[in-house]
């Protein structure tokens, strides 16, 4: 017995020791996250952020932005104009570029490329046919030129903001379609779904479903190769795991650490914590098809009622920073106004003149992870002050978004991501109603909240295709101000994006949207 | 003996029939839609509509049901909501990973439990027993996702002396698909020191996993002994003068077994139960994360594929179970 057991400890001990003196190759990084969302690789399917930022590294678009989206910068078009009746736009295309299969990119594959988009017409499409409704206006001018006609009057900076949309936007290369297409699927969607046809600075290797996505740096890439060799994304679903990784140089950067490891890293030597403003928004949103919330009274009493600071400090420990507008920092158009503040004088003299000075009842919605339901049971704790009684549902998505899109709700807490780099893709989701029925051309937030304002609405309408800039903004200010008044939104806050960085990596960019995080330009030392 | 093998497999048909249906139903009577779940909350209400037309989900239930039930017939377990892939290759996608972890857990399991419950049923009353008893009420009342991070703090973190997660470092490449096991890959590529790299990214989570097998064996096999070391013929042997570890090991402890058999065949279905947590904690890419992201998504092809698959498991692993017992015990006849 005493010899198995110390046979057994041997192997345990030999097992052991070769964990000493392994580190990650300096031509590799190593990024830790939660990949279980990836579920597809086409560009015409992907719609998550985590998968956006995967295929954002072998995948171009003919626009792209610098870190704060202000500024638009050429990628794989290196010039484009809007020709003379206004709805088209001309696109100049680089000349020289590769996709990874040695094939040229030409005006050819960008319009092989929407077409096969539209044609496919998955989920995300809604964010080109809105605008590019078919294939036939996508057009073919020369081996190099490509025109598209909008179908409204655009201003330069929501034409980029489509054209600059992550995957269904993205060239891809036709012939590797053509390769791999069969009879039962002609646009090879089953052979995309795990590899690549782009022209990005990084090939893909090997995707292992909830495991890892292994990517090799490709030399010819017209902006230059990339500075890593190597770059792996591996898969971490939780977050504690991804914090030690970090910090026991596993991986070289967590892509998911919760605030409280993120301030631990602050006081961690040879880490420095980069954070950025994101374009999420948290939002406590109430139903106005439902006694009391059809009252504006009731609705700014529970903004009153709300303590945004015991939001940020003491439930995202910071990682957020104040805000209640729609459009968040980084997006033209954002209105930096913050009226709303703990005040339950204020909120209990809004309630009575609402004719409710004792409150009333009513429902909580979230879901069931941190830090939503940490914001409903604060959000619970405050309405008791002003003598409201909230109790809370926890939902699993599946079934918490089934309820918020049957305008089931009374009150819920969510959050809202945008989803291409313009006011316009804010201003319609969180004020364009003016029917709460199912012909409303436009069903989200403000028609899940039914919170129907025509006049509203027709200002949403004409932001749309108002093409002097400042107007524009000034539109959206106008249209921000009446929802912080009057909407059903009580905005808590913007989370940040955080990263611990440790100090041998350099050339790291945080991004306003992490999905459109780059890695060519990162590098150890 | 083949036809009593013959009659349980066709009644583990009408189980496994039955099973499948009423997960069926009950995922779909469930008041979610899988739709709204996968797709970003972000989307329009006419992208979930398309979506769910695409994926037949706008169609009444029955023709759902007949179009499942064909599919079966077919040897087609339907299409993931979630991960848009054949439910059939998703499970034989992900069962390497877990499979691999199940056996050394119940290897694990197996050997320290069977030596703690002899040791604790022989020294009864005494230090060995108590530690013993102590260690397999600890493992079976700590649930896996905290013994993890224990162990991971410890060994991985503070120590260092394994690796923190998954089968194989990130910046290494996996050997050439063959079985999808990744070590018998492994050995199969001859790349003898990525065997061990991965062994010792298996001994972590592996006895995470086995702690709980552990706990149950320790529990029965000395309750088994207990019951068994008074016996007369025990008695006999000793007074026969064999060497008291040729007394316990070969008269005792195979006399023994049969409830620990038991426990065992149930074990091996159950330990998928285990590796939900466990592979979550060690990032371990197998069929535990898979059931949760389908279970959480209520996606109901996965549902009820990983359903059916559990219920296959479970029913095998009685079928295997209730054959041993003839051969641990000779005077059992199967009718």
């Amino acid at each position: 017995m005493l010899r198995k057991v110390i046979l057994c400890g041997v192997v345990f001990g030999l097992l052991a020791l070769p964990a000493l003196g392994q580190a990650i190759p300096k031509d590799t990084l190593v990024i830790g996250a939660d990949l279980g969302i990836i579920v597809d690789l086409d560009p015409a399917r992907v719609y998550e952020t985590t998968t956006n930022l995967v295929i954002e590294q072998f995948y171009d678009n003919l626009v792209d932005f610098e870190g704060t989206f202000e500024v638009i910068k050429p990628a794989l078009a290196e010039r484009w104009e809007a020709l003379e009746d206004g709805l088209t736009w001309r696109f100049y295309l680089r000349r020289g570029v590769k996709f990874h299969s040695g094939n040229e990119v030409n005006a050819d594959a960008v319009v092989f490329s929407f077409t096969r988009a539209l044609t496919l017409d998955f989920a995300p499409i809604w964010m080109l046919d809105q605008y590019v409704p078919t294939a036939d206006n996508v057009k073919k001018v020369d081996d190099y030129t490509v025109d598209v006609t909008f179908s409204a009057m655009l201003s330069e900076g929501l034409m980029a903001a489509i054209m600059g949309v992550q995957g269904i936007c993205a060239v891809i290369d036709p012939a590797v379609v053509e390769e791999h297409k069969t009879e039962d699927d002609p646009w090879a969607y089953k052979w995309l779904q795990f590899h690549d046809a782009g022209s990005g600075p990084y090939k893909l290797i090997e995707w292992l479903p909830n495991d890892r996505v292994i990517l090799e740096g490709f030399d010819e890439y017209w902006d230059g190769a990339p500075k890593t060799k190597n770059l792996i994304f591996l898969g971490i679903p939780e977050r504690a795991q991804q914090r030690l990784a970090l910090e026991n140089g596993t991986i070289d950067l967590a892509w998911d650490l919760l605030p409280e490891a993120i301030d631990e890293f602050r006081t961690i030597e040879g880490f420095t914590v980069v954070e950025v403003p994101s374009w999420g928004i948290t939002y406590v949103a109430m139903n106005c098809g439902m006694e009391p919330f059809d009252d504006p009274l009731v609705r700014q009493a529970i903004k009153y009622a709300i303590d945004y600071h015991a939001i940020i400090e003491g439930i995202m420990k910071g990682a957020a920073v104040v805000g209640q507008t729609f459009i968040p920092t980084g997006i033209p158009g954002h209105l930096e106004a913050t009226p709303y503040h703990k005040d339950i004088e204020k909120a209990k003299d809004l309630l009575a003149q609402a004719g409710y000075p004792d409150g009333f009842s009513t429902q909580i919605m979230c879901q069931p992870t941190s830090p939503r339901r940490d914001i409903a049971v604060q959000v619970q704790q405050d309405l008791v002050e002003v003598g409201i009684e909230a109790e809370i549902t926890q939902l699993i998505s599946a079934q918490l978004y089934t309820l918020y899109r049957a305008q089931s709700h009374f009150i819920i807490v969510a959050g809202w991501g945008v989803d291409y780099a313009h006011g316009d893709s804010l201003a319609k989701p969180f004020a364009h109603c003016c029917s709460t029925g199912a012909d409303a051309p436009v069903r989200q937030l403000a028609w899940r909240n039914m919170y129907s304002n025509c006049e509203l609405t027709a200002l949403v309408d004409a932001s749309e295709t108002e093409l002097d800039e400042a107007k524009r903004l000034e539109m959206y200010e106008e249209i921000q101000q009446v929802i912080l008044d009057d909407g059903p939104f009580a905005i808590t806050h913007y989370p940040l994006n955080q990263y611990a960085v440790p100090n041998y990596l350099k050339g790291f960019v945080a991004m306003y949207s992490d999905s459109y995080t780059e890695f060519c330009g990162v590098y150890k030392e | 003996m083949i036809a009593y093998i013959v009659r349980r497999l066709f009644w583990m048909v009408f189980v496994i029939f039955g099973v499948m249906t009423l997960t069926f139903f009950i995922a779909r009577v469930i008041p979610a839609d899988p739709v709204a779940a996968v797709l970003p909350s972000n989307a329009p209400d006419e992208a979930i509509e398309k979506e769910r037309a695409r994926m037949g989900l706008d169609k009444p239930i029955w023709v759902q049901y007949g179009r499942y039930i064909n599919g079966i017939l077919h040897g087609d377990l339907g299409v993931s909501i979630r991960t848009r892939q054949p439910v059939m290759e998703d499970l034989i996608r992900y069962f390497p990973a877990t499979a691999e972890l199940a056996l050394a857990s119940l290897l694990i399991g197996i050997v320290i439990g069977l030596s703690l419950g002899v040791v604790s049923a022989v020294k009864r009353g005494r230090i060995p027993d108590h530690a013993g008893r102590m260690f397999a009420i600890w493992g079976l009342s700590m649930p896996a996702f905290f013994t993890g991070l224990m162990l991971v703090i410890l060994f991985s973190h503070i120590l260092r002396w394994f690796p923190l997660l998954g089968q194989m470092p990130a910046y290494l490449r996996r050997p050439p698909h063959v079985t999808g096991f990744l070590i018998l890959d492994t050995m199969i590529a001859g790349n003898w020191s990525l065997v061990v790299t991965e062994l010792r990214h298996l001994v972590l989570p592996a006895f995470t996993l086995g702690w709980l097998s552990t706990a149950s064996i320790v529990r029965i096999t000395r309750s088994s002994m207990l019951e068994v070391l008074p016996e007369e013929y025990i008695k006999t042997a000793r007074m026969k003068g064999l060497r008291e570890s040729r007394v316990v090991l070969k008269h005792a402890l195979k006399n023994a077994l049969l409830p620990t058999i038991t426990v065992i065949g149930l074990r091996v279905a159950s330990l998928l139960e285990g590796a939900v947590l466990t592979e979550t904690v060690f990032s371990w890419p197998g069929l535990g994360r898979y059931v949760v992201s389908s279970f959480l998504s209520i996606d109901f092809p996965a549902v009820v594929g990983v359903t059916v698959f559990i219920a296959f498991l479970y029913s095998f692993c009685n079928l295997i179970v209730d054959l041993l017992y003839g051969y641990l015990n000779p005077k059992i006849r199967y009718t």
